[in-house]
């Protein structure tokens, strides 16, 4: 597969989007280009309007570009029926969305083994390799909860793991963050940077410039197009070296291409934000744990009664 | 690994999947369920109750011919009737323009391995009796020779058949007809009086309970004269609308109607205005006038059928209304458009395959109550079911097509928008 050649994911050329016809035309997108490659944690930003949900929804073939060229793991999309981008969708993208998107009437390991159905599955392995998911986020005991009954930080994380569930080459999130406080939040981008440590490749339209600190390349974007992509100051992240929960371990090849990629040194700007975030971040981490731990407790003392 | 095989085992794991997820979304909401289903199963009902009767009042003729022995055979007034409409649309009791003759007769009388011949020459007239308590009603008066007994296995309860003998004024009533103008079965002697000439009673036959039969006469209600009397109603002209002939073997009964044929086509000249039957081919007109009102109540029960039909769609639109959402997030997930399709059409297969079930049960208990009081008994058979269920089958796809598609063509990023 041309993945294995270069590395690159996705790679778009000229992406239009347009809305409306005639007087009521409106480009959303005026020409992208953009390569992401393998173990990218993109960040997205951007004011309202610039265009940052019609580019992902198009990254996740929820729609379709009016002009341009999309390659997904070397392969143009753009062209493919529907059927076959549904086969897409359900091979290498998981999507997470701000306002999670769990369905209601399935409980939770039942909307984490829903992508699998769409692959053929069947329901022992379905629930088998949901169980497994969930497991990783630490969400085993939640298992049989319907959607309502858990919180906000932890609806995210199903959704998450549903992603996650059918081991996706991107993963895509939509403001993943815009629905939770800042406690929540900051437990799902340690969730999000642990996935970019294992290897996946993320891509997050955010307006939160603080979630930027976890991302290893931020692209501003403004009126349909890309304005500043940090990319061009700085290397690819770290190479890979965990195994991703993707299942996919790493290949040799990819750590050489990683290390004899151009590395250029990082601006200050950068530098700075990331020192700034270091111990933001494993003050965090901490909090997790602790705040995982109160929650198990919860759950221990409500099953008692 | 080959494509097919991975496709198609997929195939079958999706198929469980939705099936799962069909009740699971039925069964949450029971009533509404509950309510549609019965739609369908009332339209089944009557589809199958109507059915079960009509195959049941076929076999009670076609049971009488194989009762005679399969040496029946009948000729009857008029061109064989193709068109079901037609057969409809005729009056049973044509005399005016009946085609056979006495001529017909005598040169039937000829045919080899004839063992006995019986005109019917049918006038539907009022009798009244001297009973000052009885009223008069229109009731079927049959012309015909002593033979007949032997041919329609007429038995009697008293008295005597008609015989070559007896007095031209004699009359052989069946049981129910002695009833009603005598108040009594034992109606021998009394005279009753048609179009003002009298008649007396020489013989009541056996009740026969075979209101359907192959001479379209109900012997329980008819009065039995000779010929020569009938023809003095019709100016002295026989109008004969059918002749029961009956073979000496089975096995003569073919070539025995078709000498018949042959014999009636140079009588009329060539003409076929006749029509000529044969042992089981005898019960066909009776069963075809059946299959055509069997073919209409059908069709009229098959309206509620369509109406239940419509409640299914409806209740399918308010669950893809219902459930836009979850059909974004399954299309987000890896769902294509044929998937969100079949799982509407399972879902709308679900429940008109369950009313379909239970509509050919209630049916058939319709059926059998209806068939307590008729005088035949509906038939069990596997056409009836296959009917039943393949219609149930035909409205759960027509009906939940349309929602199906709908539900498929919904814009993922639309239906994920939406808020409840």
């Amino acid at each position: 597969m041309a993945q294995t050649k270069n590395n690159t994911v996705i790679q778009l050329k000229d992406l239009k989007k347009r809305f409306g016809i005639g007087d009521a035309e409106h480009y959303a997108l005026r020409g992208i280009d953009l390569t992401i490659k393998k173990g990218e944690f993109v960040a997205i930003m951007g004011p309202s309007g610039c265009g940052k949900t019609t580019l992902l929804n198009i990254l996740g073939l929820l729609d379709r570009a009016s002009d341009g060229e999309y390659l997904l793991d070397g392969r143009s999309v753009e062209d493919l029926s529907s059927h076959k981008q549904a086969a897409i969708r359900s091979k290498n993208i998981g999507i997470i969305f701000q306002n999670f998107n769990l369905v209601p009437r399935m409980s939770v390991i039942e909307n984490v083994a829903l992508p699998l159905t769409y692959k053929g599955m069947s329901k022992t392995k379905r629930l088998t390799r949901a169980s497994e998911v969930l497991k990783a986020f630490h969400l085993s005991e939640r298992e049989y909860y319907m959607p309502w009954q858990l919180s906000g930080g932890q609806t995210q994380r199903v959704a998450i793991a549903r992603a996650l569930v059918n081991e996706p080459s991107i993963i895509l999130a939509d403001e993943p963050t815009g629905n939770l406080d800042s406690k929540a939040s900051h437990i799902i981008m340690e969730e999000l940077s642990d996935l970019h440590a294992q290897g996946n490749t993320i891509i997050m339209v955010t307006h939160n410039p603080n979630l930027t600190a976890y991302a290893s390349r931020v692209i501003h974007m403004a009126d349909g197009r890309i304005e500043s992509d940090t990319s061009q100051h700085k290397a690819p992240s770290a190479p890979v070296y965990g195994r991703p929960l993707g299942g996919k371990k790493p290949k040799a090849d990819e750590e050489t291409e990683d290390s004899s990629a151009p590395t250029t040194q990082p601006t200050d700007a950068v530098l700075e934000s990331t020192k700034s975030i270091q111990p933001v971040r494993r003050s965090m981490a901490k909090t997790r744990v602790r705040v995982k731990k109160v929650k198990i407790k919860n759950v221990r003392k409500r099953d008692r009664k | 690994m080959s494509e097919s095989e991975t496709e198609n085992n997929m195939r079958n794991l999706l198929f469980a999947h939705h099936l799962e997820n069909a009740f699971e979304s039925l069964l949450s909401h029971r009533l509404r369920t509950l309510l549609t289903v019965l739609g369908v199963t009332i339209g089944v009902a009557s589809v199958t109750a109507i059915l079960s009767l009509t195959e049941g009042a076929t076999k009670l003729v076609q049971d009488q011919v194989d009762q005679l022995s399969g040496n029946v055979g009948v000729i009857r007034s008029g061109a064989e009737i193709t068109n079901e409409a037609e057969s409809l649309t005729r009056t049973q009791t044509n005399y005016a323009t009946a085609t056979l003759t006495e001529d017909d007769l005598a040169a039937l009388e000829e045919l080899p391995h004839l063992e006995a011949i019986a005109p019917l020459m049918n006038i539907r007239t009022t009798l009244k009796s001297n009973d000052p308590g009885s009223t008069s009603k229109s009731h079927l008066v049959v012309g015909t020779t002593p033979d007949l007994a032997k041919i329609n296995n007429l038995t009697l309860g008293s008295g005597q058949f008609m015989d070559e003998i007896s007095n031209a004024n004699a009359a052989v009533l069946g049981e129910q007809l002695s009833v009603d103008l005598f108040g009594t079965e034992q109606s021998i002697g009394k005279t009753f009086t048609i179009r003002d000439q009298t008649f007396t009673v020489i013989g009541v036959l056996n009740m026969t309970n075979q209101p359907v039969n192959f001479s379209s006469i109900d012997f329980d209600n008819s009065a039995l004269i000779s010929l020569e009397s009938a023809k003095s109603f019709t100016q002295n002209i026989a109008q004969i609308q059918q002749i029961n002939l009956r073979a000496d073997s089975p096995s003569n009964i073919t070539p025995m109607m078709q000498a018949a044929e042959e014999a009636l086509l140079t009588t009329h000249k060539g003409e076929r205005d006749f029509t000529v039957l044969a042992s089981d081919a005898i019960a066909e007109p009776t069963s075809q006038l059946f299959r055509t009102l069997a073919a209409l109540s059908t069709i009229i029960a098959g309206i509620s059928l369509v109406v239940g039909g419509i409640g299914i769609m409806n209740i399918m639109l308010v669950s893809v209304a219902e459930r836009t959402r979850e059909i974004g997030i399954r299309k987000s997930v890896g769902a294509s458009n044929r998937h969100i399709i079949w799982q509407y059409i399972i879902e709308s297969l679900a429940i008109s395959i369950t009313g379909g079930v239970l509509g050919y049960l209630l049916g058939l208990f319709a059926a059998f109550l209806l068939g307590m009081v008729l005088p035949f008994t509906p038939q069990l058979s596997f056409e009836v079911a296959g009917i039943a269920l393949g219609l149930a089958l035909l409205t759960g796809v027509i009906f939940g097509l349309y929602p199906a598609i709908k539900a498929a063509r919904k814009d993922p990023i639309m239906s994920l928008r939406q808020t409840h």
